[in-house]
């Protein structure tokens, strides 16, 4: 009998705690999932000023349907396995919007989650192809692929650099691994010799080894697949032991700390990257509140991050609905006018159309377009 | 001479250099092995705080106007050693004197216990992201043609090579010929025996991880000053580097952890010039796992009847 008085009372319990939740349900939550800690936070960082942006113009508006949206923030620290942790635990949280993963060793392994337990995520950063490739409803990205990403620097190397012998080099990585792929057989088509073609691991810190190779093997020019701290390295080192080289990298280098580490030697390194939308004049506003709130808008995922919150938040105006399949399929067949452009997504949630461009990175840690 | 033996040297150059710093860090290993026979998992952290130092203390001293590069390395060394030495006592006294009496695999637990607390609060208390400095030393010497086949060897490269056999003839002579150094030879061979005989055991145990902080410092503040940049999982790679070090020179013997580092770096290094840099560690680490399977006294270890 005691016993039976106890489960009425846990059972009391739970009830009023579930109606206390749908109760709180006045405002839509959307999960930014990026590294908030780790070697490659700033990127995390870009994605969340942006996404944090969007959020706020849009509650300014008036919000959703008449609910504000109300940002909360998950750190994967780039992390596959705590990226799948987080996954798990947006989904205990209720949560049915997610703008995220950075990383695309953590974003694949996040979307199988998403897919299956009904919850729509944009990636505002993510490149590699295969995350689009698993025939999914409702994984969505705001930014180009490697395989579009590696074509285009392929191409610029076959045809303005020319080099004669050139060395392809990664990190063993989802995301850098695929991109040097893509740019050696591009470059291999338009007929350039690539005579080294080696990985190298992630957080190590001497690349002497790897430099002397280079130097015997007369590399007139590397191509990097990876991210800034390996590649800021292996530039200073380069410096240092006197290999003389364009180099030239992925989006994922091209952040202000390559030119910290690397100083000097970070002069001239090219740089894929999307196009400065904040250089677009109809963003002028856009790129005004970012300044106010002392906050840099150039950053590449930026203004990616802004449009994947826009994204989701027209389809849930126009459908008058935060059914995660409902917003999936109007995002699959609307068009939107964002930052970053006209968006339209194709059957696989990519964009169906993305530009990168190249630019010269410079030791001040600026960037000009490639001539 | 032909290109490939040019080749060669460069990178018997580039593997002494690295192998010269995981030398420096294996001492810190094998001289705590020796005498309390347990393996300090928490020295690599205190190679990475001492860098850590090494920045902080290189970046306040040239703001207080101190611009002359060797008196600024100098002053951020002593600082470094200064500081990581009071690590290397503070680690000792509370994760491993408490538990001296326990057995070995109770401090080996609380040892990595304490490399876990000290990675996770330097991340806390310095963020995680690469802290990046300019090279202070730039340029190097060039032996051969400039233009065809040549060795580059940076002065920083050498800097290593020479602090690192200064810090090793320092530290032989003081194991061989100073008081303190004769009674840590005691401690190591019959540390009961030594308390019996008026050493204070303790002392000498608290020497020990002072100077495998100290030289880990002195790595620390090299390896900055190489890569330029630092950040909280540093220690960890390194530190399982130098432990390899230590194992295949054989625990317990300096000379050997000497000689396992300079093995170890040339191996990664040829590793990586002839084969490719992705088998690194691959090779390394094998190395380590071979050892263990044949050679478990290591290259210049004694054999030992195992106590446990």
């Amino acid at each position: 009998m005691k016993s039976m008085v106890k489960k009425t009372l846990i059972g009391m319990g739970v009830s009023a705690a579930l109606m206390g939740a749908s109760v709180a349900q006045a405002e839509i939550k959307i999960a930014l999932a990026g590294p908030v800690s780790g070697p490659v936070a700033q990127y995390g960082d870009m994605q969340f000023i942006g996404a944090e942006m969007a959020i706020e113009q849009i509650n300014k508006k008036g919000g959703v349907n008449g609910e504000k949206l109300v940002g909360v923030k998950y750190d994967d620290a780039c992390d596959p396995k705590q990226a799948v942790a987080v996954a798990n635990k947006i989904v205990n949280d209720g949560i049915k919007f997610v703008v995220g993963h950075l990383c695309s060793s953590s974003t694949q392994p996040a979307s199988d989650i998403y897919e299956d337990e009904g919850i729509v995520m944009v990636t505002a950063a993510s490149t590699n192809p295969d995350i689009t490739l698993q025939g999914y409803q409702l994984i969505f990205r705001t930014i180009g692929l490697d395989s579009l990403q590696g074509p285009v620097a392929g191409r610029f190397i076959a045809e303005n650099v020319k080099p004669k012998r050139m060395a392809v080099i990664h990190d063993k990585q989802q995301y850098g691994e695929g991109i040097a792929t893509a740019v050696k057989s591009t470059v291999e088509d338009a007929g350039v010799d690539v005579v080294m073609f080696e990985g190298i691991t992630a957080g190590d810190k001497d690349f002497s080894a790897l430099v002397a190779k280079l130097k015997r093997n007369n590399v007139d020019f590397v191509y990097y697949g990876g991210y800034h701290p390996e590649l800021g390295l292996i530039l200073r080192q380069s410096a240092e032991l006197g290999l003389d080289v364009k180099f030239m990298g992925p989006e994922g280098v091209g952040n202000k700390d390559i030119s910290a580490i690397a100083g000097q030697a970070s002069e001239g390194l090219m740089v894929t990257l999307p196009p400065s939308f904040e250089l677009d004049p109809k963003n002028k506003g856009l790129v005004k509140a970012f300044e106010k709130k002392g906050q840099d808008p150039s950053g590449p995922f930026v203004m990616p991050a802004y449009a994947a919150v826009q994204v989701m938040a027209d389809s849930m105006k126009a459908t008058g609905s935060t059914d995660a399949e409902e917003v999936a399929e109007h995002m699959h067949k609307a068009s939107f006018n964002t930052p970053i452009g006209d968006v339209k997504f194709d059957e696989k949630g990519d964009l169906t159309s993305f530009n990168f461009v190249v630019y010269n990175w410079h030791a001040d840690g600026t960037k000009s377009p490639a001539k | 001479m032909s290109e490939s033996i040019f080749y060669f040297l460069q990178q018997i150059a580039n593997g002494l250099t690295i192998g010269s710093t995981y030398a420096l860090i294996a001492i810190g290993y094998t001289m705590v092995y020796g005498i309390i026979g347990m393996i300090n998992f928490a020295h690599g952290e205190v190679y990475m705080i001492s860098t850590y130092v090494a920045f902080i203390a290189l970046a306040g001293l040239s703001m207080m106007g101190i611009d002359n590069p060797f008196l600024l390395i100098a002053m951020a060394l002593a600082v470094s050693i200064l500081v990581a030495s009071a690590y290397g006592f503070s680690i000792e006294r509370v994760a491993y004197k408490p538990l001296r009496s326990s057995k070995r695999l109770i401090a080996l637990i609380s040892a990595i216990g304490m490399s876990i607390f000290l990675q996770n609060y330097i991340r806390l208390a310095q963020g995680s992201r690469d802290i990046a400095m300019p090279s202070m030393i730039q340029g190097g010497f060039l032996f051969g043609d400039p233009d065809g086949s040549h060795i580059m060897i940076s002065y920083m490269q050498v800097i290593i090579m020479v602090t690192t056999v200064l810090c090793m003839i320092g530290l032989t002579l003081f194991i061989s010929r100073s008081r303190m150094g004769r009674a840590c030879r005691a401690c190591a061979q019959d540390i009961g025996m030594t308390n019996l005989l008026g050493i204070n055991s303790n002392n000498v145990i608290a020497v020990t991880f002072v100077i495998g902080a100290a030289l880990a410092a002195v790595a620390g503040m090299l390896l900055g000053l190489y890569y330029g940049v630092v950040n909280p999982y540093i220690g960890f790679i390194a530190g399982l580097k130098a432990f390899t070090a230590a194992v295949l020179g054989g625990i317990g013997s300096i000379p050997g952890a000497m000689l396992g580092g300079l093995i170890l770096g040339i191996s990664e290094s040829l590793t990586a010039g002839y084969l490719s840099a992705e088998y690194k560690d691959v090779v390394a680490f094998s190395l380590l796992v071979l050892i263990l399977l044949f050679m478990p006294q290591g290259i210049l270890g004694k054999p030992e009847v195992e106590k446990i």
